[in-house]
């Protein structure tokens, strides 16, 4: 008899914990939803309000027409390509600071990797509109907040890989009586350059997303368009703009798929 | 910028602004991963047949090309100015991220489970509830803090095109030139959201990797290694 009953597992229990952390989070959930302002109601009236009228038809022939979008979308890839250089560039050696196989002493290390998660905690947007406060409205600034925000970004990236790479190679060049520079270009960057080149791409991804977003405070690029249709209320134009800007990154995101496919 | 304001600021409410971006972060979080979940399911492709899949995956790369900003630029004239706005823009464009992240991990589970719960008669439902979820669900739990912490900085940038949050704070103060109050803001911001990134890792540390290994010491002194670069002298294991 016994034995037919310890054949069912027992069920298991939920603990005192798990329900006091699951009360938690659903309180705190629907505080931050009555501070938000979300209701199921107001999650459908989005959805129904006739406003959405104004945003069709495009106007083709506002958009295609030479300078409206065209010129300052072609500014927008030049920010993103021009930052993606100067942050990798400048990400390269940083990353070797902040490993700790490769760095030359500690402070260094230190130094360069509580700096770098300071500047990753600051929104790439916030820069901008520093940057732009600083040097003034335009892509120029946009250009450096991005560069600043890409650096950032590769600099963890990149740096995770140095720390994950073979430090067999490195010995050998320190025992060869290799000095710091030297020892890390021949033994550690041949093994960790393709991860390098497809991080690369990937912040590339990034950026042209990004510079898309910085004319909105005045960084130049295609926001400084919307930023401007919307506040004449010109719906329809922004929607025209958003289907460009959607098909120029969707082509950056499947050139830079393919390329990384092909690298790693 | 020197010496930041943060008495200033505190009167005006910037600490308030803040909480908001964090609850505009977390609702918009919660959107995000109430849609993406059954859509995730249509788009794996050891679950679901081509001809949902396709479309379901098309669906999720559209739109993550749109980033969340020229979302919030389309709604706020339908739901007004505030903080609404940045949550809405915030959930839709998380379905894109999450969706993928989810559907990745779901076609990486092992398939025995699943045969099991075929071979005793279960439906598509049955073998999703019982066979692909408990193995899936640890995983995609962990996928939702993180993109939660990526929604803080998000939430934070979105207030400034004014969608709610602390971004408008910041704006208003550079406007009018007000240096040590915009660093005071910007120092409190930089301090949440890396306090949130610490306490997420965490907890996904702890839900991948479980509690196993010595408590709390190993995987606070990590975090702090994380944060600071500095590393606590540890106590060697007896």
């Amino acid at each position: 008899m016994t034995a037919s009953a310890s054949a069912r597992p027992a069920r298991p229990q939920v603990r005192v914990r798990t329900f006091g952390i699951t009360l938690a989070l659903v309180a705190f959930t629907v505080f931050a939803a009555r501070k938000v302002g979300f209701s199921p109601s107001t999650f459908w009236e989005v959805w129904t309000n006739p406003l959405w009228e104004k945003f069709w038809p495009i106007p083709w022939g506002w958009v295609f027409d030479g300078d409206n979008v065209i010129q300052p979308l072609i500014e927008t890839l030049q920010i993103a390509v021009l930052s993606t250089i100067i942050g990798c560039s400048l990400a390269l050696p940083i990353s070797f600071a902040m490993s700790p196989l490769t760095t030359p002493n500690r402070p260094t290390y230190l130094v360069s990797r509580a700096v770098m998660n300071v500047v990753r905690a600051v929104p790439d947007l916030f820069w901008a509109k520093l940057l732009v406060t600083a040097l003034g409205i335009g892509a120029f600034a946009g250009a450096w907040a991005l560069s600043v925000f890409s650096t950032a970004v590769m600099v963890k990236l990149f740096s995770e890989t140095i720390d994950n790479a073979n430090p067999g190679p490195l010995e050998a060049a320190r025992a060869a009586g290799g000095r710091h520079a030297p020892v890390v270009r021949t033994g550690v960057l041949p093994d960790v350059f393709p991860a390098y080149v497809s991080y690369a791409l990937y912040v590339l991804e990034l950026n042209v997303r990004a510079s898309v977003v910085l004319g909105l405070v005045g960084a130049g690029g295609i926001g400084r368009v919307l930023e401007a249709q919307r506040q004449f209320f010109k719906f329809d134009r922004i929607l025209g703009i958003l289907v460009l800007i959607f098909v120029v990154v969707w082509v950056v995101d499947h050139l830079s798929v393919a390329l990384r496919k092909r690298l790693v | 910028m020197v010496p930041p304001a943060f008495g200033r600021v505190y009167e005006r409410g910037a600490v308030g602004k803040i909480f908001e971006s964090v609850y505009i972060a977390w609702i918009g979080t919660l959107i995000g991963a109430i849609l993406s979940l059954p859509l995730a399911f249509l788009a794996a492709n050891n679950v679901s047949p081509r001809w949902i899949r396709t479309p379901v995956r098309q669906f999720f790369n559209a739109i993550r090309a749109v980033p969340e900003l020229i979302l919030a630029v389309i709604f706020i004239p339908i739901t007004g100015l505030g903080p609404w706005a940045g949550a809405l823009a915030i959930g839709i464009h998380s379905i894109g991220t999450l969706g993928k992240w989810a559907t990745e991990s779901i076609e990486g589970i092992d398939s025995g489970p699943i045969e099991a719960v075929k071979a005793t008669g279960g439906q598509w439902v049955n073998r999703m509830r019982w066979a692909v979820i408990p193995q899936v669900m640890s995983t995609i739990t962990s996928y939702w803090l993180f993109r939660f912490e990526i929604n803080v900085r998000a939430s934070a940038v979105l207030g400034m095109i004014g969608a709610g949050g602390v971004g408008s704070e910041l704006v208003s103060h550079l406007v009018f030139r007000d240096f040590p109050a915009a660093s005071a803001v910007l120092i409190l911001t930089v301090v949440v959201v890396m306090t949130i990134d610490t306490v997420s890792a965490n907890v996904r540390r702890r839900i991948i990797v479980g509690s196993v290994g010595d408590r709390d010491s190993s995987r606070w002194s990590e975090a702090w290694t994380d944060l600071t670069g500095l590393r606590r002298k540890t106590s060697p294991a007896p």
